[in-house]
């Protein structure tokens, strides 16, 4: 298991290495990718900003559920914060299990919930101008 | 009995802009809710938001209600809605 928040590039073979062993025969890795367009608009760039004292207990804390609900799967996510160009890694949970029907599963269950309950935010820069991403709003950054 | 206790106040992403800060020390009443931890804030930074259900309370790093009491020594943050995504 591994869980961190990291201000440098997010190697996904690394948490695959974390993951894998003799029994695992699947490892199923997601990784988010900044992409250069939202809402319409082109993006240039992302800052991603985190309460990491609070992020890295609740990504253990979701890796524990996974291990409740597959109790074969073992885990390892990782989120980066800091300023993001396009193309980059921002993003990554894999998950090993004996088969892949629940390692795509686990790995989908653990990036949904690390989406919606992990204290990390983002900050679009667009060229509509600068907007935090707080669930489905968009709201004028001021800083 | 203490006429005030000390927390520590973290803010983050659009909260953060939006107090000009970071953190900050504060003293307030025993017995202060987390509620009354952002109504002070509020009027030492008006620009923080208004809308309540557009942030979140963590007393020790635990999301927490608004009714929830701090104590000596906490560290209290006030964070908007997580990212999502699809």
């Amino acid at each position: 298991m591994r869980y961190d928040v990291t201000t440098g590039p997010i190697d996904a073979h690394e948490l695959e290495a974390v993951v894998t062993h003799p029994g695992a025969g699947a490892i199923c890795t997601f990784s988010g990718i900044v992409r250069d367009n939202s809402r319409g608009q082109s993006v240039t760039h992302l800052d991603y900003e985190a309460y990491a004292e609070m992020a890295v207990p609740q990504m253990r804390k979701i890796g524990d559920e996974i291990k409740q609900r597959w109790p074969a799967a073992r885990v390892a996510m990782a989120h980066r914060t800091g300023k993001l160009e396009i193309g980059e890694v921002s993003v990554v949970v894999s998950v090993s299990c004996p088969h892949r029907h629940e390692a795509f599963e686990a790995c989908r269950w653990g990036i949904d919930r690390l989406k919606e309950s992990v204290p990390i935010w983002k900050k679009e820069h667009a060229a509509d101008g600068t907007y935090w991403i707080e669930g489905d709003e968009a709201k004028p950054a001021t800083g | 009995m203490a006429v005030a206790i000390a927390v520590r106040v973290r803010f983050f992403a659009r909260l953060r802009e939006q107090s000009g800060t970071e953190i900050e020390a504060l003293q307030v009443p025993p017995g202060a809710t987390l509620e009354d931890v952002y109504d002070v804030l509020r009027r030492k930074h008006p620009a923080l938001e208004a809308e309540r259900k557009a942030v979140r309370g963590a007393i020790n790093q635990e999301l927490s209600d608004w009714s929830a009491v701090v104590a000596d020594g906490d560290e209290v943050a006030f964070i908007p809605p997580v990212s999502g995504g699809h």
